[in-house]
């Protein structure tokens, strides 16, 4: 529990949002006699410890415990505080660290949400475990909003579904916002030999510039989002058969595609060069996507892409391969079928047959299976491949090359 | 339905009007000069031709273009579209790969530069539209 007026670090007082010695000690899993001695040898910024611990020095102190833990010595530590490795974030940053902490009973008292949902929850959101012993004040916010839907009538299911997408698309986010801080300003100061008392305060600096724009963005965007697929969903409401189909499956066409050669092309070009190339690739299909269609998720070099409709997804992929003449060129695979919706990802049998469709096909080709060509134009020409046995299916699939029909046609 | 041109005159004069946005254009303007692909639009229904590439050293703007095929570079990329295709195009209503799979536009030449220049000129479609609504209303899609 946070003190009123507590003795700070240095013995004195702690100001508001900062924790006595004893408290933090508590928070981070150390000593208040390890916390002092790290304090002493300069492993904490000054005015992080002047007035009570703050912020910034609880997590650095929890970045500590974790490296102590891993076998790293006091010395060295030290010496990679001073050479400007070892700096903490801005106190803004990771603010929440301080504030007051709450049982878990005592969180599903406040957010009206059973003890036993508010772990299924913290599962499914992919924090740690030991979240369930650091709850705070916003925490039990969240919890009750959760509460809310459930009162509402949103089932339970779909609600563990979205809290599961939330925390997957958060957590990389927050991911690449420190490895990018990480790579581009961090890392160069330290190329550079700038002294660490520099690199603590430009980190300190930009991350507490930078803060304030994260969420503003992530809201916007979030807003953004919703109206596309809110419009998405309105237009596949119209296009699809009433009370066709069960519950939490959908019918969609999916793509993947690939650049072919890749893995010999990072050989022949190294690493930097051909992640640029995917970069370039993955945009590329970004931004010429039709307004259906989506991508759902990059592996490596490889695109899953959802769409609505199979035909222009069909139509893109002939188009896209027309505007890619320069190796490594991709390849595509399309198929169309039911799917399961899940956790923000599509499952089943006619996913795993897409991607076999995209794995038998060569450099600048697009092949498809037979529904798709039901739902594609005569504007799209399609030769038929065959019955090819694809890995890991039993039966035979009806293959076909997509490509633009003769224009006497 | 589709929004016609009331002339010849007045789909060069909308088009030289698009090609004036691109070119002054503090962002589009210096990184399609920079990009320095020549390309040669061919709107067959109207039976017009316009070339363009990057401004030389003291012409004014980011981008040159002329309406005639007598000029004295070569494009490095061709495509063939109708009036109403290229209306459409420049409001970010047509779909560049589905067009070309939909035979709306053709393309020829070093098309992977024409993939290059999408994400750079997608930011003339609201500017273009813009224009449209203060000048050219019936044109709007």
């Amino acid at each position: 529990m946070r003190a009123d007026n507590p003795p700070g670090a240095d013995g004195g007082h702690a100001d508001e949002d900062r924790l006595t010695a004893a408290d933090a000690a508590e928070r981070v899993g150390a000593s208040v006699s390890t916390l002092r001695r790290w304090a002493s040898l300069g492993l904490f910024p000054t005015h992080d410890i002047a007035n009570g611990w703050g912020p910034g020095a609880i997590a650095q102190a929890r970045s500590l415990v974790k490296l102590r833990e891993r076998g790293y010595s006091i010395e060295q530590l030290q010496q990679a505080t001073e050479e400007g490795r070892l700096v903490s974030y801005s106190g803004e940053l990771v603010a929440k660290v301080i504030g007051e902490r709450f049982t878990l009973a005592q969180a599903a008292k406040q957010s009206g949400l059973k003890a036993a949902a508010i772990e299924e929850l913290i599962a499914a959101i992919g924090l740690p475990s030991a979240a369930i012993d650091d709850i705070g004040a916003d925490d039990i916010e969240m919890f009750g909003y959760f509460a809310t839907a459930i009162d509402a009538g949103f089932p339970r299911d779909a609600l563990l579904q979205a809290v599961r997408v939330y925390g997957q698309a958060v957590s990389k986010i927050a991911d690449a916002e420190v490895r990018l801080v990480h790579m581009h300003v961090h890392e160069p100061l330290l190329r550079d030999g700038v002294a660490s008392s520099e690199i603590a305060e430009q980190m300190d600096g930009i991350t507490s510039q930078l803060l304030p724009l994260f969420s503003p963005v992530i809201n916007h965007l979030h807003r953004r989002f919703l109206n596309h697929f809110v419009e998405q969903d309105i237009v596949g409401h119209m296009e699809s058969e009433p009370g066709g189909g069960e519950i939490g499956q959908v019918r969609v066409a999916i793509a993947f595609a690939d650049l072919a050669g890749y893995t010999q092309l990072t050989e022949e070009v190294g690493d930097e060069e051909a992640a640029g190339i995917v970069e370039r690739f993955v945009a590329n299909v970004s931004q010429t996507l039709p307004d259906e269609a989506r991508i759902l998720k990059t592996i490596g070099d490889e695109v899953m892409i959802v769409c609505s409709d199979a035909g222009p997804l069909t139509d893109w992929a002939v188009g896209f391969q027309i505007l890619s003449n320069e190796r490594p060129l991709p390849r595509i695979g399309i198929h169309y079928g039911s799917v399961v919706f899940r956790d923000g990802d599509y499952f089943g049998r006619e996913v795993n047959l897409a991607a076999r469709v995209a794995a038998r096909a060569a450099a600048g080709e697009v092949l498809v299976t037979w529904p798709v060509v039901e739902m594609s134009g005569r504007h799209i020409e399609f030769e038929r491949i065959g019955e090819v046995q694809l890995k890991g299916f039993t039966q035979a699939t009806e293959l076909f090359l997509a490509d633009l029909a003769d224009e006497s046609n | 339905m589709a929004a016609e041109f009331d002339s010849v005159e007045q789909f060069r004069a909308v088009i030289d009007r698009a090609m004036e946005l691109m070119s002054e254009d503090p962002e589009m303007g210096p990184k399609l000069r920079d990009a320095d692909v020549p390309q040669r639009f061919e709107f067959d229904d109207v039976d017009l031709v316009v070339n363009t590439r990057a401004a030389r050293e003291g012409e004014p703007g980011n981008l040159y273009w002329e309406w005639s095929d007598d000029v004295d570079w070569e494009p490095k990329v061709q495509l063939t579209m109708s009036s109403e295709v290229a209306n459409r195009y420049f409001q970010g209503k047509e779909n560049v790969p589905v067009a070309i799979a939909r035979r709306r536009i053709k393309a020829g030449g070093d098309v992977k530069s024409a993939l290059a220049l999408i994400p750079i000129t997608k930011p003339v479609y609201g500017l273009y539209r813009s224009m449209l609504e203060a000048e050219y209303p019936q044109l709007v899609v």
